[in-house]
């Protein structure tokens, strides 16, 4: 008998312990912690903003939960528990917004656009998307990733059609990134941020301006948040001048 | 019949309990998934460009990753059962580490040694103008890479439980040790065989994360069905279930198949 209620006991805990995390504390203060879903092109930029605003907010923690944005909005959809959504494009938050999962509104914090990286010293001299007619492999996002769609655009604007059986697909842009630095693929078309954070190990090619796509990113308080004030708070951290300027230091684009 | 009975009776039945809870566990997700299928539209979405690609390149990839676990699967099970060599306990570690290693780790591990600029893959690149990233020679390296420590593994275990006075008879009365090898040994360890290929070829079916990260994730050259999978969850996610009911049940049919082999109680 004993036997069973230590059993008992110890499943009890469990449950216990995975709900734990947001009960009690009412929802005007702003410690205790929140979980931010974001896309991950973000994931250096967020990472050192989320410990400056721990610092900056003693007894406030936050968890990240990087991924692709379409991955991280379906997770959501399914009741995953998340207080903040960051994504790469507009499409998904609105999806959001139309099943009536935001608290209040998106705002556009970050830009980005997009280059063609290739192996370092750029050895097969790719200089815009119609070179890449004549190269090797070309790993790009799937085509349903915001990244995978933004290529897509790049290429039609360009006039360019690259031969499916040529493309490796990422999962998401720092998958797609790591199949040219820890892979074969000759190039890449991936976020300028990414390629920021992969320094010397690729090339980067810039593609001009007319041809080029800007990726915007939007960020919103999820209704399913427990902590609602934490979660406003940190949205307006990242606006404010301290978060732009992290996110600039990554390669970021201001939103205006 | 009344052993088992009266051992059943002193199973405290607190055990009982947690013993359903995990068997709950691992089978729940199962459930969930058959659930999801949209019978109605599974064919129509299976005969897709895309699904039929991938379960054709799934199929040729294992089969041929399966032949080749055979192939240099067999001798190294022999060597590892019957030859007394220094380190052998340490060969032995190697051989069966990609079963729990990572497959993404192989697979960064793989590029490194047969990539394009890899250890051995240079030469075979700047020699004999082999790639084999983005190919599907490069799929079924990478699915034969984790699965020949199954068929190994298996066959050690076939060759070192069977009774080898057979072996010495046909031996002692003038066989040749090739001889003996065909005629004797192979056929008495065929059951173990057959449970190494089949193991081994569902592990090759399943597999995912060496292939992505070495052969990488080209349509109908190898976008196998997992990858397939992990990319249209992100788009058409019915089709997504719809191929992981198509592997869950292959898995199953091969479990079926074991059953005498590894599953029979008593």
């Amino acid at each position: 008998m004993i036997q069973v209620v230590f059993m008992l006991g110890l499943v009890g805990a469990l449950v216990m312990t995975s709900c734990g995390s947001n009960s009690s504390q009412p929802s005007s203060t702003v410690t205790g912690t929140i979980t931010v879903s974001a896309a991950s092109s973000l994931t250096e930029a967020f990472a050192k903003i989320g410990r400056n605003f721990e610092t900056a907010n003693p007894g406030a923690s936050v968890t990240f939960n990087f991924g692709p944005s379409s991955t991280l909005k379906t997770q959501i959809v399914q009741g995953a528990p998340a207080d903040v959504f960051a994504s790469a494009d507009v499409e998904n938050m609105h999806e959001l917004h139309i099943a009536g999962l935001l608290h209040g509104r998106s705002t556009v914090f970050a830009k980005n656009r997009l280059v063609l990286v290739t192996k370092p010293g750029n050895p097969q001299q790719v200089e815009t998307l119609n070179d890449l007619a004549n190269v090797g492999t070309i790993s790009l996002c799937g085509r349903d990733v915001p990244c995978g769609r933004y290529a897509a655009q790049a290429f039609r604007a360009a006039g360019v059609a690259i031969a499916e059986t040529r493309i490796t697909r990422g999962a998401d842009a720092k998958a797609t990134l790591a199949a040219v630095t820890t892979g074969d693929a000759d190039a890449a078309i991936v976020y300028a941020t990414d390629a920021e954070a992969a320094g010397s190990s690729v090339a980067t090619v810039r593609l001009p301006d007319a041809r080029n796509v800007t990726a915007v990113y939007p960020i919103a308080a999820l209704q399913g948040s427990a902590r609602p004030a934490l979660a406003l708070r940190f949205i307006r951290y990242v606006e404010s001048p301290q978060g732009e300027a992290t996110l600039r230091s990554f390669g970021f684009l201001p939103p205006r | 019949m009344s052993s088992r009975k009266r051992s059943a009776r002193r199973l405290p039945w607190a055990w009982m309990l947690v013993a359903l809870i995990g068997f709950l566990f691992l089978v729940l997700p199962l459930v969930g998934l058959v659930l999801q299928v949209p019978w109605s539209s599974l064919g129509t979405d299976l005969s897709t460009p895309e699904a039929t690609s991938a379960l054709r390149l799934s199929l040729v990839c294992s089969l041929w990753a399966t032949a080749l676990a055979v192939l240099f699967g067999v001798p190294i099970a022999w060597v590892l059962a019957r030859v007394e060599f220094p380190g052998r306990s340490i060969a032995r570690a190697l051989v069966l580490l990609p079963m729990v290693l990572p497959p993404v780790v192989g697979g960064v591990g793989l590029f490194y040694a047969l990539g394009r600029d890899g250890l051995v893959g240079r030469y075979l690149h700047d020699w004999f103008d082999i790639q084999l990233t983005f190919s599907t020679t490069g799929a079924v390296v990478a699915e034969t890479f984790v699965a020949l420590p199954f068929l190994v593994i298996t066959v050690e275990a076939a060759l070192r439980s069977m009774d080898r006075r057979y072996e010495d008879a046909a031996a002692t009365l003038g066989a040749k040790p090739f001889t003996v090898a065909r005629r004797v040994t192979l056929p008495l360890i065929l059951p173990g065989l057959i449970a190494g290929a089949a193991l081994a070829w569902a592990r090759a079916l399943g597999e995912f994360g060496a292939t992505i990260t070495f052969a990488g994730n080209v349509q109908g050259r190898t976008q196998t069905t997992p990858l397939a999978v992990y990319l249209l969850l992100e788009s058409r996610p019915e089709l997504a279930i719809g191929l992981s009911v198509v592997l869950l049940a292959v898995c199953i049919a091969v479990l079926a198949l074991l059953r005498d082999r590894w599953f029979a109680v008593g």
